[in-house]
């Protein structure tokens, strides 16, 4: 819940240590039904296809209006679905609308089947079919393999304490605010509590905060910017980008949030840029309708 | 951590359960008893709700409310809120299973309310009153609005085990970027209703609550609901009527509110109604005083003046005062009043609120008419798939169940 992350679904049954997500994956992969379409339908690395996701998402919210808290548990529905069931045995469009449909649900902003259907047409009018009884299905399949556990605890509550704690300024919000938002495109809402990324978002806002543009052009100074958490800036006189700095290893070393968990965060942020890079929305989409197609999926 | 796991295996609710009878059919669906089955012992409640538009024979979305009471049912744990044991998805049907409780406090009020019969014992008003807190205090603290505290929604075990029950209004209220004011016009069974509601509130508080436990510990003292107004109907889907009556049921008691003593009154949407409240209702110009109606209810009821145990006391008058406040900024709070003297003077409150009491409730009715949980058909579930069902409906259909 909100107040008790700490007892919360999330924490008990959704967050994995890196090497049990692992394994859960393995297992997957390695059932023999899912084995053949593997082989058969090659689809591009999982962050990539998570950038595809998130760039459909975002247009569909869009186009309902929908707020970016909804995108962001929509997009953790999927990425906890997906750790169950194979994606090459779904519809990704239907997955991916049908995400969003509950999880505007669960935000309280609330949107209609057939909107959502007939939005979502618009958008993929080959690849997902005009009856809203599919949706409707796929949504019992989603809360089903998600055991009923809708409630989901996002960074950006957190956030905003943190923004006052650290007095952000308003290009240092917004830098975090991507941060966050970046964050559902990795593992990272798998493997980590919100607060951590958090407080990895304040930490590279303020780090960065010198610097222009976004923070994909970032990836070298990401680096930098651990080393300056690993050796804390010597006695010269402090600037007061350091002394802030200096504020947050302070707060950080006295919390309970382990500074391993916050390297490892940035750490999949950077490589998130790194692979970035070489993402090809069109090769994607290709991939993924020639398995919906030939597996007639989009029925 | 989570641990390794695959797809569930899909469980069967024939598999897992027999039922035994039907209990209630409510707004969203219908109550069954059920004996566990295969090495699944005990009894348990089942909730069932059908999410297809009648006669349909798709998938239709499920209700934004059946969504929520599954999603808090998973989530939340507390001895005094009933247990979800878990919650299955099966032929386009969901059902919670929820631990089985034996009594509710309205069935409990109406027990004692028969001719010749005594008082609910003030020592085990006081362990109803001290565990509905203590649930709630769990609720609140988890950023859960129940919104529809009444007796029908607060069960009791065979042990005397007090726990909230029916999710299915309830709200978180810390959603971020999130205002309780989409949506939503209608909330709370009316004559639980705080005063805030009534007077048009947008942005309304947990504070709802500790109104609605007020009213309850009024009637549990009184076994008559203390305000017992008239709905007024809804006319047409856009505009929420001012509840005229229940306001002033509530005034003949409290007196009529003031901006003295609740400084926000002034700007409650319905504020202006206020005014003409007492034309030609001379109990409003005059109230009783919850004073009165308390000593008077305590008279009749033939509580004593002593020992503790044995009377809600004076305490008890000021503990129903402060959750009987106009002002929610003022009403107590569940964590306030659980701190209260009431409970934390001489007589402090039992675990178990039958304990002591040698009275014998009656079992809760189970009937067989309809015990074939797969097939039956379900009168009132027709709203569904809609962006917000929480029109029309719940509030009339619960005043004719009260
Ligand atoms: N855990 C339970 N044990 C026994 N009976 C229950 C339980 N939960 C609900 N009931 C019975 O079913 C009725 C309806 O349940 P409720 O959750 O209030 O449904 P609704 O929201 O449809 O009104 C209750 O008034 C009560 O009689």
């Amino acid at each position: 819940m909100a107040a008790n992350y700490w007892e919360s679904s999330q924490r008990k049954y959704w967050t994995f240590s890196k090497k049990g997500l692992a394994d859960v994956r393995r297992a997957q992969e390695s059932e023999p039904a899912n084995k053949q379409l593997i082989a058969t339908y090659p689809l591009p690395e999982r962050r990539l296809l998570n950038i595809y996701f998130h760039l459909q998402l975002a247009k569909l919210a869009k186009r309902m209006s929908v707020r970016q808290q909804a995108l962001a548990t929509a997009q953790v529905y999927m990425r906890r679905y997906y750790t169950k069931v194979e994606i090459r045995t779904t519809n990704p469009y239907l997955v991916l609308a049908t995400s969003l449909y509950l999880a505007c649900k669960m935000e309280e902003c609330p949107q209609h089947i057939r909107i959502v259907v007939g939005e979502a047409r618009q958008l993929w009018p080959e690849l997902i079919s005009s009856d809203t009884s599919k949706l409707g299905e796929c949504e019992f399949n989603l809360i089903s393999t998600m055991n009923s556990q809708l409630i989901v605890h996002h960074p950006y509550r957190s956030f905003i304490d943190l923004q006052t704690t650290f007095s952000l300024v308003q290009e240092e919000v917004s830098l975090a605010w991507s941060a966050i938002n970046d964050h559902f495109l990795t593992d990272l809402p798998l493997l980590h509590p919100p607060h951590v990324v958090a407080i990895t978002a304040v930490l590279l806002a303020v780090v960065l905060k010198p610097t222009q543009g976004n923070l994909q052009s970032h990836a070298q100074s990401l680096q930098t910017a651990m080393s300056t958490i690993a050796v804390p800036p010597s006695n010269t006189a402090p600037t007061t980008a350091q002394a802030r700095i200096q504020k947050l290893i302070t707060w950080l070393a006295e919390s309970s949030v382990s500074i391993e968990a916050v390297v490892d965060c940035v750490q999949e942020l950077i490589s998130l840029y790194d692979v970035w890079e070489s993402f090809n929305e069109k090769q994607c989409k290709e991939q993924i309708t020639r398995f919906v197609k030939a597996l007639a999926l989009d029925k | 951590m989570a641990s390794m796991s695959s797809v569930p295996r899909p469980k069967h609710i024939t598999d897992r359960y027999k039922i035994i009878g039907f209990i209630s059919s409510g707004t969203y669906g219908r109550v069954y008893k059920a004996k566990g089955k295969n090495g699944h012992v005990g009894e348990f409640a089942i909730k069932k709700f059908k999410p297809d538009k009648e006669g349909e024979v798709g998938y239709t979305g499920i209700s934004q409310s059946a969504i929520r009471e599954m999603a808090l049912c998973t989530e939340l744990s507390h001895p005094n809120v009933v247990h979800t044991v878990e919650i299955i998805l099966e032929n386009k049907c969901i059902y919670i299973v929820f631990e089985y409780a034996e009594h509710d406090l309205l069935q409990i009020i109406h027990h004692h309310s028969q001719p010749n019969r005594a008082a609910i014992p003030a020592r085990s008003i006081k362990s109803i009153m001290y565990q509905l807190l203590h649930g709630l205090l769990y609720l609140h603290r988890n950023w859960v609005m129940h919104r529809d505290l009444k007796p029908a929604n607060i069960m009791v075990t065979s042990k005397g085990e007090v726990k909230i029950g029916d999710l299915g209004l309830a709200r978180l209220f810390q959603r971020p970027l999130n205002t309780l004011f989409t949506g939503d016009k209608v909330v709370v069974t009316i004559w639980y209703r705080a005063p805030e509601l009534l007077l048009g509130a947008r942005h309304y508080t947990p504070a709802i609550d500790l109104w609605a436990v007020g009213c309850i510990f009024a009637e549990l003292l009184s076994l008559r609901p203390i305000f017992k107004g008239e709905e007024a109907k809804m006319d047409n889907k856009k505009s929420v009527p001012f509840q005229r009556n229940q306001m002033q049921k509530i005034a003949e008691i409290l007196g009529l509110p003031t901006k003295d003593h609740w400084p926000l009154l002034s700007s409650m949407p319905e504020y202006a109604q206020l005014a003409n409240l007492s034309a030609g209702n001379s109990r409003v110009a005059s109230p009783q005083t919850l004073h009165k109606w308390y000593w008077n209810i305590v008279h009749m009821n033939k509580y004593p003046s002593d020992p503790a145990s044995m009377t809600p006391g004076k305490e008890g008058l000021a503990l129903l005062k402060g959750l009987l406040e106009y002002d929610p900024q003022k009403r107590l709070t569940a964590e306030q009043a659980l701190q209260h003297p009431y409970f934390t003077d001489d007589d402090k409150p039992g675990e178990n609120c039958f304990e002591g009491s040698g009275i014998e409730y009656p079992l809760r009715r189970v009937s067989q008419e309809d015990n074939d949980i797969r097939t039956s058909s379900l009168p009132g579930t027709k709203r569904s798939g809609l962006p917000d069902d929480s029109y029309g409906g719940r509030p009339a259909k619960r005043l004719k169940e009260a």
